[in-house]
C-alpha cells in the first residue's frame, strides 16, 4: 500500500482548507479529503488487503491523517460560522434612532399630584385624610366656623349658591352652596369624631371669581386641623415648618404673621422662603373657641389648630406657572410636561 | 392703606428712619406691606421768591414780564401764567437749576431770550415740580400755605416734606383701628414701647352758636351723631401740605372741604361726611331706616331705590344721605357753598355692609365703617376738620355741637386668667409681660389675683370681645417668630381602603396612556342638550347655581363627558391630535345624599374620552386608531385591576353610537356605567372628524371592591389547547358564546378567546362564524385526549343547545 497519496494529501489539505471562503465549500472539501469516497475512505477500505504485519501501522497512519485533516475542518469550520453569524446580524442591523413605538404616556395631573404630595408628608406625621362635599350648606361653610351672616364671604360676590334640590325653600344656614373652603370638614368631623383630632382635607373649592393669571372660579385646597388638650401656637408653626421643609426643601425658611381668619383666633399667615423672596403660602391659627362651642367640644378643655393651604398656588410656586389657568386648559402640550 | 412717614411723625417719634425696620415691626403687628414707595423732590436749585413787579411784555400779549426778588438779588422773568400779581410768594427756579429728575429727561434752566425779552430762569407752576396736575397757573406758595415773606431764598426743597417713604399697608378685616395715620402710629409706637401725642383740638369758635337739631329715630342704626357747623367759608383749593399728604396717601385733592374730609378719616381714622348746610331745611335732621319706596339720587349722579334696611340721613321730608355710604347729591357742598355742616357719626356696621354691598358702592368710608370706627371718635373728629375747614377755607366755626349719644360706649372689660394665655401660647410670655405687652397697646390692666387679669379695651378695637382676642393681641406684641416650634403627630396616617382604590384607579388610568384632566365642576344646559340624552335621562336635569359666572356654566355638572369632550376639542383646535384624556371627579344630582339628606347627591365618578391613536407605532407599524375595543378593553382593564368580575353588555346608550356601545355590569346585574364610542352626529357638532371613545364609571363600586383576596395556585402541567369554529345567528354575541363555553367546559377550563369573527356566502344568510381557542389545564395532571373528547362533546352540546351554533363544518 503506498501511503504517498495521503502524505500529499496532508501536505495540501491546509492550503485547501484555508482558501475555503465559505461553509458550503468547506462542506465540499470535506467531502472530498475525508468523506466516503475520498482518499483516505479508499485507502481504509483496501486495508484488509494489506500485509497483515504492515495493518496496524498503515490504519493508525490513515486515522491519524483523517484526525489531523478533521481538526483542521473543525477550526476552520468555527472560524467561518462565526463570521457567517456576524454577517446575519450586520445584515439585521438597524438605525435605532428611527420612531420607536411607544406605548401612550399618561400623566397624573399636578393638582393631584401635589395634594398627593402634601397629604403624604401629613400622613407621615399621623394625619388621617378626610374629604367631604363640594355642595355644602351654609351652615359648615360659615356658620359652624363662625363666620356671621353679615360677613362679606357670604355675599354673592365671593360665593356661589345653587338651588335648593328639593322643594324646601331654604335659608340661613341651611342654603346650599358650594364650599369656598375645604374647613367646613373641620366642622363636619368634629361633630362625628371625638377629639383627638389629626387630619388633612384635600378638596375642590369654588369662589365667585372671573378668571386671570391667578384667580379660577373653581381651585383645590388642602384643609388641615389637629386637636387635643395639649396643643399650643408652638406646635402650629413647628408642624407647618416641618412641612414646608419637606414641600420646597431643607433651605426652606419660614416666618409667621398675624392675619384675621374668622375661625382661628390668634390667626397667622405663613410665609416661605422660596426661589430669592417671601412667598405668602397659607392661612393658619389656633381654633376659635366659638367653632369647638359649635361642634359639641369642650372649649375650656381642648385647643388646636387649623390651616389651609392652595393647591394650585403650591403648584404653581414649586414649577414656576406663571398662569393658573395652564391647570384647567388640559392641553396635552401643558399635561405632557406633568411627571 | 399708604401712610406716609412724615405724617407718621406727627404722632410718633420713630427711633429709625430704615423703610426695612418698620416694614418688619409692621409686619410682626400683622400688618403686611405690599410696598414702599419713595418720594422726594424732583427738582433742585428752586428757591422762595417774590414777584415785585408784573408788567405787560413789550412784544407779546400772552405772556407778561415780572421781577422776582430771590431773597439776594431782582431778577428778569417772563412768565405765561396770569394768575398771580405784584406781592404773590412763588418757586423761582433760578438759572443753573434742575427740573424733572424724576424723568428721563432732566434739564437744566439757562437764561433764555422770549420775544426779545431776556428771562432768567423761570416761576414755577405745581407740574413742572411734580406736586400737582396744575399746569395753568404757578404755584402762589402764599396762597397755598406754604409759604411767606419770610422765607425768602429759602430752597424750596426744605418747605416740602421730602425726602418722605410712603407705605402701602394691607389691614386686615378686623382692625378698622389702623385704617388712619393715627391708628398705625399707635400700633408702632406699642412696638417700639414709644408715646404716642394724642391729638389735640384748640377750637376757635365765634358767631351765632350751631342751630341744628337731630333726632335719632333709630338708636341701634346709629348709638352716636355728632356734627358741627362751619360758617363764612370760600370753597376753593386747600393748603398745599395738605394735598401733598393726601396725595402721597393715594388721594386726590378736590377742594378745601372735600380735602379736609378724607384728611381727617386718613389721619384719626374717623369718616366725616360734610353737607352744604344752607341746603338743609329747617335745619333739622331725622336719622332712621328708610322707607319702602323711597328714593336718594347719590353723589355719583345715580338715582337709587333704597331699601329698608338702609340707614339714611333725612331732612324734614326727603332723605339726604345714605348714612355711611354715600351723600345726596341735593346736599353736596359746592362751589358757591359758605356754610357746611360737619358730620361724624357711629353706625351700625352690618347694616352699612349690607346697604354697601347691595348698591356696590364700596368707599373708603364705609370701608372704615364696615370693620368698626371707634364710637367715641365723633366729637374729635368734627373738632379736628373744622379746625381744618376754617383754616383752609376762611371761615368761623359756631360754638357748640350736636352730639346725640345717648348710652355711651365704654371699653369692655375682659377677664384674663395665665391658663387662659398659657394654653394657646405655651409657657411664655408670662402674665407679667403679657400685662406690660398689652398696656403698651392702649389696654387698661388690672391685676386682680396673680394668676388673673382685668383687661380693659379701648373703644377702637370692637374686634377684642373675648380672652382669645386678648391673647392674639399678647402673641403678635410677643412676636409669632418668637414660640418655640414643636412639631404635633397624630397616630392614624394609613390610607383608608378607598383611599387606596381611588390612588391605584388613576395610577391604571395613567398607566394605560391617559393623561388626568381636571375640567371645571359647570357645565352649561346647552351641553346636555348636546349630548342628547332623552328627556327621562337623570342626567338631563342638573342642579342650577343662582349666580353662575357665565350662562354657559350656570348648572353643575351631572356627568364628566362634556368637560372631556370639550378638552378634546381644545386639543384637537391646537393640532394635538391623539388625545386620551381621563378625570375623577364629583358629579351632582337633583335627590338628597344617602348620608346626608340635607345636601345633594354628589357620587364620585371616573371619565374618559380619546381621539385618535394611542401611542405611536414606530417606524413599521401604523397606530391603530380608538375604537369600541378599546374603550371596552379599558373596562376589562380597570375591572381586571380591582377583581371585579363584570359583563359588557351591549345596549342603546344615550351618547353613543347605537352600534358601538356597551353597559358595564357587574354581576348582580347592576350598570355601574357605559363605554363606548361617542354617536359620531355629537362628534361632528363638535368638530371631532374621527372616532371619539368615551366612558364613565361610578367609581364606588370599584373601590369597594377591593377585599382581601387570597392567591390561587397555578398548575405546572401543560395545557391542553384546541380551537372549535361555531357558525351562529348574526344575533348571537361573542361575549355570550364565551360565557357559554366558560359554562361548560367545566373547572379545568383557563381560557377562551375568539381568534376570528367570518361571514360568507357558504354559511347563509344571517350567520357567521366565530371561532373560539379554548385552553385548559388540570392543577394535579396533564389532562389526556380521552378526558378532552367528552369536554369538547360538552361544549359543541352547550353552543348547539343555549346558542343555535353549529360546529363549523357539520353544518
Amino acid at each position: 500500500m503506498d501511503l504517498s497519496t495521503i502524505d500529499s494529501l496532508l501536505a495540501t489539505a491546509p492550503g485547501q482548507i484555508a482558501g475555503a471562503a465559505d461553509l458550503e465549500t468547506l462542506d465540499q472539501l470535506e467531502s472530498v479529503l475525508v468523506g466516503r469516497r475520498s482518499p483516505i475512505a479508499e485507502l481504509r477500505k483496501g486495508l484488509g488487503q494489506a500485509d497483515p504485519q504492515d495493518r496496524p501501522r498503515l490504519g493508525q497512519a490513515l486515522k491519524a491523517a483523517a484526525e489531523t485533516i478533521n481538526e483542521q475542518l473543525d477550526a476552520r469550520r468555527v472560524v467561518l460560522e462565526s463570521a457567517a453569524e456576524e454577517a446575519l446580524l450586520e445584515s439585521d442591523r438597524v438605525d435605532v434612532t428611527l420612531p420607536a413605538a411607544t406605548p401612550a404616556r399618561g400623566t397624573h395631573h399636578l393638582i393631584t399630584q401635589t395634594m398627593e404630595e402634601v397629604t403624604d408628608i401629613f400622613r407621615s406625621l399621623g394625619y388621617q385624610i378626610e374629604s367631604g362635599p363640594e355642595i355644602e350648606i351654609a351652615y359648615y361653610n360659615f356658620d359652624a366656623l363662625n363666620t356671621p351672616l353679615t360677613h362679606p364671604s357670604r355675599f354673592q360676590s365671593d360665593t356661589m349658591y345653587v338651588e335648593s334640590f328639593d322643594a324646601e325653600a331654604r335659608t340661613g344656614g341651611d342654603e346650599l352652596l358650594l364650599r369656598t373652603q375645604t374647613s367646613p370638614m373641620q366642622a363636619r368631623y368634629m361633630e362625628a369624631n371625638p377629639p383627638p383630632v389629626h387630619i388633612v382635607v384635600p378638596g375642590r373649592v369654588f369662589r365667585t371669581d372671573t378668571w386671570d393669571a391667578t384667580h379660577s372660579p373653581v381651585f383645590h385646597q388642602i384643609e388641615g386641623l389637629a386637636v387635643d388638650t395639649d396643643i399650643t401656637f408652638g406646635d402650629l408653626k413647628g408642624t407647618l415648618a416641618h412641612f414646608a421643609l419637606e414641600f420646597f426643601g431643607p433651605s426652606a425658611k419660614t416666618r409667621f404673621m398675624p392675619n384675621f381668619f374668622p375661625f382661628t383666633e390668634p390667626s397667622a399667615e405663613m410665609h416661605v422662603w422660596f426661589n430669592d423672596g417671601w412667598l405668602e403660602l397659607l392661612g393658619c391659627g389656633m381654633v376659635d373657641p366659638n367653632v369647638f362651642d359649635a361642634v359639641g367640644y369642650n372649649s375650656e378643655e381642648v385647643t388646636g389648630f387649623a390651616f389651609g393651604m392652595g393647591v394650585e398656588r403650591l403648584a404653581m410656586v414649586k414649577h414656576g406657572i406663571q398662569d393658573i389657568r395652564h391647570l384647567f386648559e388640559n392641553d396635552l402640550r401643558i399635561l405632557g410636561q406633568f411627571r | 392703606m399708604k401712610v406716609p412717614l412724615t405724617w407718621l411723625d406727627e404722632f410718633i417719634d420713630l427711633p429709625t428712619r430704615d423703610p426695612e425696620q418698620i416694614e418688619s415691626a409692621l409686619a410682626q403687628l400683622g400688618h403686611e406691606v405690599d410696598e414702599i414707595a419713595r418720594l422726594d423732590a424732583t427738582f433742585e436749585g428752586v428757591v422762595v421768591g417774590r414777584v415785585e413787579e408784573v408788567g405787560p411784555h413789550p412784544n407779546a400779549d400772552r405772556i407778561r414780564f415780572c421781577r422776582v426778588n430771590d431773597g439776594s438779588a431782582v431778577h428778569d422773568v417772563v412768565c405765561g401764567a396770569w394768575n398771580f400779581e405784584a406781592g404773590a410768594i412763588v418757586a423761582y427756579a433760578r438759572v443753573g437749576s434742575r427740573l424733572g429728575l424724576d424723568t428721563d429727561n432732566p434739564f437744566e434752566l439757562t437764561a433764555k431770550e422770549l420775544r426779545g425779552v431776556t428771562s432768567n430762569g423761570m416761576i414755577a407752576s405745581a407740574a413742572e415740580l411734580a406736586l400737582g396736575e396744575d399746569q395753568e397757573g404757578i404755584l402762589v406758595l402764599n396762597e397755598l400755605g406754604l409759604a411767606t415773606d419770610q422765607d425768602l431764598g429759602r430752597d424750596l426743597e426744605d418747605l416740602l416734606p421730602y425726602p418722605d417713604l410712603v407705605f402701602d399697608i394691607t389691614i386686615t378685616p378686623n382692625r378698622g383701628d389702623c385704617m388712619s395715620v393715627l391708628g398705625l402710629a399707635r400700633e408702632l409706637a406699642a412696638f417700639w414701647n414709644i408715646a404716642v401725642r394724642e391729638p389735640k383740638v384748640d377750637l376757635k369758635t365765634s358767631g351765632k352758636p350751631i342751630g341744628f337739631s337731630v333726632e335719632v329715630q333709630d338708636r341701634e342704626a346709629c348709638p352716636r351723631f355728632a356734627a358741627r357747623e362751619v360758617a363764612e367759608i370760600t370753597v376753593g383749593a386747600s393748603p398745599l401740605w395738605m394735598q401733598m399728604r393726601l396725595t402721597a396717601a393715594g388721594q386726590r385733592p378736590i377742594s378745601n372741604v372735600v380735602d379736609v374730609s378724607n384728611y381727617v378719616m386718613l389721619e384719626i381714622g374717623h369718616p366725616i361726611h360734610t353737607f352744604d348746610a344752607q341746603t338743609i331745611e329747617g335745619e333739622q335732621l331725622v336719622i332712621r331706616r328708610a322707607k319702602e319706596g323711597e328714593r336718594l339720587k347719590t353723589l355719583d349722579g345715580q338715582d337709587r331705590e333704597l331699601d329698608p334696611a338702609d340707614i339714611v340721613v333725612c331732612g324734614q321730608e326727603e332723605v339726604l344721605a345714605l348714612a355711611g355710604v354715600m351723600g345726596g347729591e341735593s346736599t353736596e357742598v359746592s362751589g358757591s357753598t359758605n356754610r357746611v355742616l360737619i358730620e361724624a357719626a357711629h353706625w351700625d356696621p352690618p347694616s352699612i355692609l349690607l346697604t354697601s354691598h347691595r348698591l356696590g358702592l364700596r368707599s373708603e368710608a364705609s370701608s372704615r365703617f364696615e370693620r368698626g370706627v371707634d364710637p367715641n371718635l365723633p366729637d374729635l373728629a368734627t373738632a379736628r376738620a373744622a379746625e381744618l375747614i376754617a383754616g383752609a377755607g376762611g371761615g368761623s366755626v359756631k360754638p357748640g355741637a350736636v352730639d346725640v349719644y345717648s348710652k355711651p360706649i365704654k371699653p369692655r372689660i375682659v377677664k384674663l386668667n395665665a391658663t387662659q394665655v398659657s394654653r394657646l401660647l405655651g409657657p411664655e410670655p408670662d402674665l407679667g409681660d403679657s400685662a406690660d405687652y398689652l398696656r403698651r397697646l392702649g389696654f387698661g390692666i388690672e391685676k386682680v389675683a396673680d394668676d388673673l387679669l382685668l383687661v380693659s379695651v379701648p373703644t377702637r378695637r370692637p374686634d377684642v370681645t373675648r380672652p382669645a382676642d386678648v391673647v392674639e393681641e399678647i402673641a403678635r406684641m410677643h412676636g409669632f417668630d418668637s414660640f418655640a416650634d414643636r412639631l404635633r403627630r397624630g397616630n392614624n396616617g394609613a390610607l383608608k381602603p378607598e383611599q387606596l382604590g381611588a390612588r391605584r384607579l388613576a395610577a391604571v388610568m395613567v398607566g394605560a396612556g391617559f393623561c388626568e384632566a381636571q375640567t371645571l365642576s359647570f357645565i352649561g344646559q346647552s351641553d346636555l342638550d348636546r349630548l342628547r340624552l332623552p328627556d327621562s335621562d337623570h342626567r338631563r336635569i342638573g342642579i342650577t347655581v343662582n349666580n353662575p359666572l357665565r350662562e354657559e356654566e350656570g348648572t353643575m355638572r351631572t356627568t364628566l363627558i362634556p368637560g372631556l369632550l370639550k378638552a378634546l376639542v381644545t386639543n384637537v383646535g391646537r393640532s394635538t391630535n391623539n388625545v386620551a384624556l381621563f378625570e375623577t371627579g364629583s358629579v351632582f344630582f337633583r335627590a338628597p345624599d344617602r348620608d346626608d339628606p340635607r345636601i345633594p347627591d354628589q357620587p364620585n365618578m371616573l371619565g374618559f374620552a380619546a381621539i385618535g391613536a394611542m401611542g405611536s407605532a414606530g417606524i413599521n407599524g401604523s397606530a391603530r386608531p380608538v375604537d369600541i375595543y378599546t374603550a371596552t378593553g379599558i373596562a376589562d382593564l380597570i375591572s381586571g385591576s380591582f377583581g371585579l368580575a363584570i359583563e359588557i353588555i351591549q345596549d342603546q346608550t344615550p351618547m353613543l353610537h347605537p352600534g358601538r356601545g356597551a353597559g358595564i355590569h357587574l354581576d348582580n346585574g347592576v350598570r355601574i356605567g357605559f363605554v363606548g364610542e361617542l354617536h359620531p352626529a355629537i362628534a361632528r357638532d363638535l368638530g371631532l372628524a374621527e372616532r371619539v371613545i368615551v366612558g364613565e364609571f361610578e367609581t364606588a363600586p370599584l373601590l369597594a371592591s377591593r377585599d382581601d383576596w387570597s392567591i390561587v395556585e397555578v398548575s405546572e402541567f401543560p395545557s391542553a389547547v384546541f380551537d372549535l369554529a361555531f357558525v351562529v345567528a348574526e344575533s348571537v354575541s361573542a361575549g355570550s358564546l364565551v360565557a357559554t363555553v366558560e359554562e361548560s367546559a367545566g373547572r379545568e377550563i383557563e381560557a377562551v378567546e375568539v381568534f376570528d369573527e367570518f361571514r360568507g356566502p357558504s354559511l347563509g344568510e344571517g350567520k357567521k362564524s366565530l371561532a373560539v381557542r379554548i385552553d385548559l389545564r388540570a392543577l394535579d395532571r396533564t389532562l389526556t385526549d380521552e378526558e378532552l373528547v367528552p369536554i369538547r362533546g360538552t361544549i359543541v352540546e352547550a353552543v348547539a343547545e343555549q346558542l343555535g351554533g353549529i360546529l363549523r363544518g357539520t353544518q
